[in-house]
């Protein structure tokens, strides 16, 4: 057979007719890197964060009729209906095994986006590496101000950070003391990674500005044996506010170190983390009837909107728990990358970003109490509200801002 | 901080129980070097699988920590002759590399160890809630003492003084010293050397189990919790003396008074600096240890 021009003319047009079916072919999954502490001294929030993703994706996969985005309908429209399979990597809160691990994500496992890190010190290093290999990055969780300011092209978070939370906290007291409350100084307690200093420069930073007095500014090791001598400090200064910024094995041996120690403080405001945490309200909880903690969720809201409830079921049937607002944050996160990659119609890095860049999601497609999700230039959401939550009876209820409490604060906390 | 009266005293008193509580669980590490020159490097997850062994104790029947200590502590001793049997008789007798076999054998274990009470009792923080210690302090003169570190420290005293009479005034004490000796000679006068070894393990194991019981009265609980007190157990035998239990008991207190008093004077997330500055010059002035005989 002899091949004539014809021919080959015939055969390219037919090729080109076929690639964009074999390219669907191709994206029949989305392959997104999850990267936590499943192991080690944080690992009940990674394996907590997982059934969290994995609500998430189950959402998106199957067909619910929720008002989310990507509830409805399997998988992701805008690529032919592509489900979303995730790659979970374990990090152990070590800021080099993260930056390792992503590296094996995007190389390896050739994941187009990453969501994580729980710990701040961790995104610092995943999100570099992301940026190199020019794949998205939304810190579902991470709440240090200084990550959305290096410049980073591909990173972005939905969630408050902490100076918006520390601010929060402020506007609260200023608030209190219109009503005629006692505050005048402060305790500041937090852990010695990028979490709990950025978190004390944010807090040391506000309360100069806003005229409060800090008598004790204690930074201390984590995970350590003992809290004694920190506590010692606390007990000392004895302030009106005490504000810890602390993972949840801290928060526990500090609350009962200032037990043991005879130290009630007047008031605990704490920066989340440990404070939102489950363990910590099993083990110590009866010690902190009123403490209030910072959070950008609150499962009140499920009156308002029965989603909230809804997926707080379903999420209740993998995990054992309720959301917090940890695990909630985890799960938009993933919506959020989700339905970027959805509207990018592609798995290319560069588009995803683009696709990111265009996010406009109203407060209400969300389980959130958000405005809604909109990026700055520096990826960050600033419609994020947050919210501060007070522990009574048992359980978390929102005191702040007025907008969204469903109750009054009870001050001084007990 | 004002440096008053009150302050350091507290700080030497919270030191003083700390530290006792440190030696007692250093001083399972240092028995089972002294007998056999194998450093056990899964001595912090004997500490976790005690604690949990306590807390499941609680949880389903019931049993206080004070009561379930002793139970816990034979159940550890149990153990710790089971990885003697199973594993480190078998390592010791590597041909070639032998250190670095024990080493690898034992980190092995811890990991394998960690790894299964992830999997089996999940990483969720665990605390035994209500005890009847838990949580109770007394206070002198200003000066706040804990009962559970309290009870800790007399146990750790307690424990101390019969492991003294035991090594010094019974037969199977001495058969312990003979074989640490000199493993060999004792063979010839009838003494089976893996029986003194695996009693050996099973008593450092049952020590640490002690320990673990007293612990999880006042810490939290979770697959990782015996990284930190490992860390500063091995401080505190090196600093005491490697295979001197005595070492141990003196390495503890002194490990439990520097962390106080450091924090005294600098920052409080500096105060392990003390410690191992301590421990650095120990090294370089006495490199035996403060009492320990090579």
């Amino acid at each position: 057979m002899t091949i004539t021009r014809r021919n080959v003319l015939l055969g390219a047009t037919a090729t080109a007719a076929l690639l964009p079916i074999a390219a669907r072919a191709q994206t029949s999954e989305v392959v997104i890197g999850v990267i936590y502490p499943l192991s080690g001294a944080s690992a009940q929030i990674g394996v907590d964060a997982q059934k969290a993703f994995e609500t998430a994706a189950d959402l998106i996969n199957k067909n619910y009729d929720f008002a989310l985005p990507l509830a409805k309908g399997e998988g992701l429209s805008g690529l032919g209906g592509a489900k979303v399979r995730l790659v979970f990597a374990d990090h152990q809160a070590d800021p080099q095994k993260g930056r390792a691990e992503a590296e094996r994500l995007i190389t390896q496992e050739k994941v187009c986006a990453i969501v994580g890190t729980y710990q701040s010190a961790v995104a610092v290093t995943v999100s570099q590496i992301c940026e190199r290999y020019q794949i998205p990055f939304i810190s579902a969780d991470n709440s240090s101000p200084s990550l959305h300011r290096r410049g980073l092209k591909f990173y972005f978070r939905a969630a408050p950070h902490d100076e918006m939370f520390s601010a929060a906290m402020f506007d609260f007291f200023d608030a209190l003391k219109k009503k005629g409350q006692k505050i005048e100084t402060l305790s500041l307690f937090h852990e010695d990674t990028i979490f709990g200093t950025d978190s004390s420069n944010t807090q040391l930073k506000l309360a100069a500005s806003r005229g409060y007095k800090v008598v004790a500014d204690i930074k201390y090791r984590a995970n350590s044996p003992s809290l004694t001598a920190e506590v010692q400090q606390l007990k000392a200064a004895n302030a009106d506010v005490l504000m810890p910024s602390s993972y949840t094995t801290d928060g526990i041996l500090l609350v009962k170190t200032m037990a043991e120690l005879g130290y009630k403080p007047k008031n605990i405001v704490a920066q989340d983390a440990g404070f939102s945490e489950k363990a910590l309200y099993d083990a110590v909880g009866d010690k902190l009837e009123g403490v209030i903690s910072r959070g950008s969720f609150s499962l009140d809201l499920a009156a308002k909107r029965p989603m909230v409830g809804a997926i707080n079921e379903m999420y209740r049937t993998k995990s054992g728990k309720d959301f917090n607002d940890y695990s909630s944050r985890q799960f938009m996160g993933l919506i959020v990358m989700a339905d970027a990659i959805n509207r990018a119609k592609s798995t290319d890095g560069e588009k995803i970003r683009e696709a990111l860049i265009a996010t406009d999601m109203p407060g209400e497609a969300t389980i959130m109490p958000w405005k809604r999700v909109k990026f700055d230039e520096m990826g960050q959401n600033n419609d994020a509200d947050p919210v501060l939550l007070q522990y009574t009876g048992g359980k978390f209820v929102t005191i702040f801002p007025a907008q969204a409490a469903v109750a009054e604060a009870i001050w001084p906390m007990k | 901080m004002p440096l008053t009266a009150e302050t350091i005293i507290q700080s030497l008193a919270s030191g003083l129980l700390m530290g006792l509580l440190y030696g007692l669980i250093a001083v399972g590490l240092a028995l089972i070097f002294g007998l056999m020159d194998v450093v056990n490097f899964a001595h912090g997850e004997f500490l976790m699988i005690a604690m949990y062994a306590t807390f499941f104790l609680f949880a389903f029947f019931a049993i206080d920590p004070l009561l379930s200590a002793p139970l816990v502590a034979a159940a550890l001793f149990v153990f710790g002759a089971v990885v003697y049997l199973l594993i480190v008789r078998f390592a010791v007798r590597a041909k070639a590399n032998a250190g670095m076999v024990q080493i690898f054998s034992t980190f092995g274990l811890a990991i394998v160890m960690r790894g299964l009470a992830q999997f089996f009792f999940t990483p969720d923080y665990r605390s035994v809630t209500h005890s009847w210690l838990g949580g109770k302090t007394v206070s002198i003169a200003g000066v706040f003492l804990p009962v559970p570190q309290l009870v800790g420290a007399l146990v750790a005293i307690a424990a101390f003084g019969a492991l003294y009479f035991f090594i010094n005034r019974t037969d199977f004490g001495r058969a312990l010293e003979a074989t640490r000796e000199d493993a060999g000679a004792v063979a010839l006068v009838g003494i089976d050397k893996n029986r003194v070894f695996a009693l050996g393990w099973g008593l450092g194991a049952a020590l640490v189990g002690l320990s673990g019981a007293i612990m999880a009265m006042f810490f939290y609980i979770y697959p990782d919790v015996g990284a930190s007190f490992a860390l500063i157990a091995y401080v505190t035998v090196a600093l005491g003396g490697f295979g001197s239990v005595f070492g141990a008991f003196a390495g503890g207190i002194i490990v439990g008074l520097v962390e106080a008093t450091t924090a005294l004077i600098l920052p409080p997330s500096l105060k392990s600096v003390g410690i191992y500055a301590v421990y650095l010059l120990v090294v370089f002035v006495r490199p035996r240890g403060l009492f320990g005989s090579m």
